[in-house]
């Protein structure tokens, strides 16, 4: 075990100091210049992203996907139809009805973890917190490992709109997310503030201290520290980095994915996934309606059904629809019954029966997987648990979910615990 | 591999100490056998026993490299100790005025008076808390918004105090009490599972890695479940409770044995045993009886050689980057060791004498082995302790190494009652942005794209720092105040080479010498040797 964990550090390190050395080859200059020589490598053949909506808070699904119109507790909202027979989904969200045929309902979804912070640990990384004694990686750094180019100027998982989302855990910071708290902003610090000659003037003399002259730059830690340095500069100094920029849009264009942090970080979102990045995950919070559920849920609607049906429309007519999946869930559902709390109607956690919504990715969209009974309160057909769930994920992006990572001390953990079965019905 | 606690293994112990007292005695060990059950005695009386430490160290490591026909790196220089026992001790970069006496000092016994001085230092049990709260607290989302401070607090004055590990540990385990009456309480309030409290206690005061066992029998241990869970129904009784259960309202629980308070859902891979020692005996506890002192009465026990070596190769790797045993918390299974008679020898020292940490980490810094230069690398790899580890600097480090030259590097105004603060690089925000996963080989580099973006561009990297206002009232000479600037950051003078660059750089800007300074030490501040401990 002690073995395979330093093969893995060594393939890992070796390979950021190859980059390194490669680069001595090909300039005589420092280790600055490999910029040049990164930026100069041939295009990689396009693979699939992932854009995870994280409606934070467990959304209802009885108020948005799975409507059960006559009975008890069924709560204000009407269906409407959809551009697929048969499916209804809330009056709320009537842009998203007419973009249906992309997606796949997945109305069986059923966990058991009904507190938010395991149930959010849960349906990011696929194990129970704090099981093993480890900090499991989020799906987002799990594709980011998977699927993410080491060569890229951006952080191969980014994160929009939210503070806390779960990170690389075992896999190391390579692939923590990049956060981007404030999409209006785009990335804290991403610019010089003294402006970039001066910038320049510094690196320079950066360079010329790194380059032999410092006690450490010939060490191993000093060679991943010049290594991380120079992956930042070349983000700062790349055309990618303006990705994070969303004001270089049209009004039109940002008016359409909606004035709010989500509709926003939908639209940034969308220039990630344009230049490469394999996983991004927006926020959107404020779902945890144990008070005034229906006025709460009515507004989060209209905010998610501008972005993400624009978002959707978006990517299909720059043909990236069917390799971007779009996720949408939270950490679980809620109760099937109204409970009255100060004076008003709300619903509480409930983890047992939900539902996640998945679009394009190259899935057989225009379906409804499972089944709630007739209050949303049982899974009657096909139950999806968190693991198959992610199984389902990783399969549509192309990543072998059987895959064994290796924690710092050797262990061997599947990327998805074993007894998950993948979705069938939705892969293509 | 024997297993920890089981007598074989405490017998093979004893004898094994048996042989080395007749090595120790020669040199003076014999006479303070007597008084072994002792408290710790002050740091200053005791130097010899320090030194003997490190004779002790360096003559087994010198041995393997004679064996292994490896020539070591030198000495350290000054500047290059300084720095790193400064690291090591308190957790900062010396300040300027500390590097130019030191350098310039021609005593002899610099190093240890230094050493010694620093050990004295309250930084000294404020860098252990620090380390020990990131080790014992295991951060999660059911307990992130609990307050720590108190639990910090107690580990700082206890580490400061040198009061005996044994003893450490076990008020530690046996604690009882709001967070308020007893700082300890927050490891019971933070661990609030017999899984989560199994895992910690077996891995940092074992080195036993139990967690796999919990599920199933562990792939590559002889650890089975029942193992796993006859250790975790000591746990079984202890909760966190009172008035006000909850710690998002921050309530005040009460950790207790009596139960009080709400038990934790036991796992569906939880099986019901009665409490036994991992690898020993079955205890006959009264009904009524709190199952925790049972535990750490045998786990501190003298006999139990697993309890010192644990702590030895934890404080071992603190400062060398790796333990003797590796994984560092894999004592008892991991066949990957470098020096086992050292081992052997330093655990049996740390326990027959007092658990006495000071004067351990003492001996450890005394040691040639611990000052050798790091740079070299044809001197070999560090794992033979050719040469010194290079480690990154941790979170803390780093923050507060930052501060020392900045002067401050918060901005805004935290709001009272230790809320959510609109502060941006306060310290715990800082921590949290650097954070690094735990089990995280020390010597590995972790620093990411978004963490350097701030080191390079966030305000208080780039606004006027103090030390060049000094610089500038100063009217100092730019070579002088560039040497001022080295002091501050690397703790040392610039080389020759270093000094001719520096000044064609102070050239090319003549108008402005503030600016230039500025640039510089950023240059220095964003540089591998600043970021490192070497």
């Amino acid at each position: 075990m002690a073995g395979s964990r330093s093969d893995w550090e060594n393939s890992r390190r070796d390979f950021l100091r190859a980059g390194v050395a490669g680069a001595s080859l090909v300039s005589l200059s420092g280790w600055l210049d490999v910029l040049a020589a990164n930026a100069a490598e041939t295009k990689t053949k396009p693979r699939k992203s992932c854009i995870l909506l994280w409606m934070e808070g467990g959304p209802s699904h009885k108020d948005t996907f799975d409507l059960k119109p006559g009975t008890k507790d069924a709560g204000e909202f009407k269906p409407i139809a959809t551009t697929v027979q048969g499916l209804e989904i809330s009056e709320h969200l009537p842009k998203l009805a007419k973009q249906m045929q992309h997606a796949a309902v997945i109305r069986s979804m059923s966990t058991s973890q009904g507190a938010h912070g395991p149930a959010r640990y849960y349906m990011h990384t696929g194990y129970r917190e704090g099981s093993g004694g480890l900090a499991h990686p989020s799906i987002g750094s799990l594709v980011s490992a998977e699927l993410g180019k080491a060569d890229f100027p951006v952080p191969n998982f980014v994160s929009v709109g939210g503070k806390a989302a779960f990170g690389a855990g075992f896999l190391g910071v390579r692939h923590q997310p990049l956060i981007v708290e404030d999409p209006s902003k785009g990335v804290e610090s991403l610019s010089a503030p003294l402006g970039s000659s001066r910038f320049d003037r510094r690196i320079g003399l950066l360079n010329q201290l790194e380059n032999g002259l410092l006690r450490t730059s010939r060490t191993d830690v000093g060679v991943d520290h010049n290594s991380t340095y120079r992956r930042t500069i070349a983000l700062m100094r790349s055309k990618e980095a303006q990705a994070f920029d969303i004001s270089r849009e049209n009004a039109a264009m940002r008016g359409a994915y909606g004035e709010t942090d989500f509709g926003k970080g939908c639209l940034m979102a969308r220039r990630l996934v344009e230049i490469g990045v394999p996983f991004v995950e927006v926020f959107l919070g404020g779902w945890d309606t144990h008070k005034d559920n229906f006025p709460r849920v009515k507004t989060l609607s209209g905010q998610m059904d501008g972005a993400i049906s624009t978002l959707l429309s978006d990517l299909k007519s720059r043909g990236l629809l069917d390799s971007t999946l779009v996720i949408w869930m939270g950490e679980f559902g809620r109760t099937p019954k109204i409970t009255s709390n100060a004076g008003t109607a709300g619903r509480n956690h409930y983890p047992r029966a939900w539902t996640s919504v998945m679009f394009g990715g190259g899935i057989k969209g225009g379906q409804v997987i499972g089944k709630t009974d007739k209050e949303g309160a049982e899974v009657v057909e096909r139950p999806v648990s968190g693991i198959d769930f992610l199984a389902t994920v990783c399969s549509i992006l192309g990543v072998d979910y059987t895959k064994e990572n290796q924690t710092a001390i050797g262990r061997p953990i599947r990327i998805v615990e074993k007894g998950a079965k993948p979705i069938a019905e939705l892969l293509a | 591999m024997a297993r920890a606690g089981r007598s074989g293994g405490a017998i093979a112990f004893t004898a094994a100490f048996v042989l080395i007292l007749g090595e120790i005695s020669q040199v003076g060990f014999a006479a303070d056998r007597t008084r072994k059950d002792d408290s710790p005695k002050s740091t200053t009386a005791n130097g010899p026993r320090a030194q003997l430490i490190a004779n002790l160290i360096d003559r087994q490591i010198d041995a393997q490299l004679v064996r292994d026909k490896v020539t070591p790196a030198g000495r350290a220089d000054d500047g290059e100790f300084l720095r790193r026992v400064y690291l090591d001790l308190t957790g900062v970069i010396p300040p300027v005025e500390k590097v130019a006496g030191f350098l310039a000092s021609t005593d002899p016994n610099k190093r240890s008076k230094v050493i010694d001085e620093l050990v004295a230092s309250p930084k000294f049990g404020e860098h252990l808390a620090d380390q020990w709260e990131n080790l014992l607290m295991l951060r999660d989302s059911t307990n992130k918004r609990l307050k720590s401070q108190p639990f910090y607090d107690w580990l700082a004055e206890r580490f400061n105090k040198n009061q005996r590990w044994d003893e450490m540990v076990r008020d530690l385990l046996t604690v009882t009490g709001t967070q308020e009456e007893n700082g300890a309480a927050t490891f019971y309030i933070a661990l609030r599972t017999p899984e989560k409290l199994t895992d910690q206690v077996t891995r940092l005061f074992m080195g036993v890695q139990l967690q796999c066992a919990q599920c199933h029998d562990h792939p590559f241990a002889s650890w089975k479940r029942d193992d796993y869970w006859s250790t975790a129904a000591f746990f079984s009784k202890v909760r966190a409770g009172g008035k006000k259960v909850g710690i998002a309202k921050n309530g005040v629980e009460s950790v207790n044995e009596d139960g009080l308070g709400k038990k934790a859902p036991d796992p569906d891979s939880a099986l019901k045993l009665a409490p036994k020692f991992l690898g020993g005996d079955r205890p006959t506890i009264k009904r009524n009886e709190p199952y925790r002192p049972v535990l750490a009465a045998w786990l501190t026990t003298r006999a139990n050689p697993f309890f010192a070596k644990a702590m030895v190769n934890r404080t071992w790797s603190q400062f060398f980057g790796r333990g003797l045993v590796n994984p560092v918390d894999n004592v008892s299974d991991s066949s990957d060791k470098s020096h086992p008679e050292l081992f052997d020898q330093l655990a049996m020292e740390f326990a027959e004498n007092g658990f006495d940490l000071k004067m351990l980490i003492r001996g450890i810094c005394y040691s040639n082995a611990y000052q050798r230069a790091s740079g070299s690398s044809a001197a070999g790899d560090h794992a033979n302790y050719a040469r010194m580890a290079v480690k990154p600097l941790t979170p803390e480090q780093l923050y507060d190494s930052l501060a020392t030259v900045l002067g401050t590097l918060r901005e805004g105004r935290e709001r009272k009652g230790g809320k959510k603060a609109e502060v941006t690089f306060s310290r715990a925000k800082f921590i949290e942005f650097f954070d690094v996963p735990d089990g995280a080989d020390t010597t590995e580099y972790t620093t990411g794209i978004p963490q350097v973006l701030q080191l390079m561009n966030s305000s208080p990297m780039n606004r006027n720092a103090k030390i060049v206002d000094e610089l500038i009232d100063a009217k100092l000479p730019p070579e002088q105040g560039v040497e001022r600037l080295y002091f501050a950051t690397l703790s040392r003078r610039p080389s020759q080479a270093e000094m001719a660059k520096l000044r064609a750089f102070l050239k090319s800007e003549p108008q402005n010498l503030r600016a230039a300074y500025i640039d510089i030490l950023w240059v220095l501040l964003n540089s591998s040797e600043f970021a490192l401990n070497h």
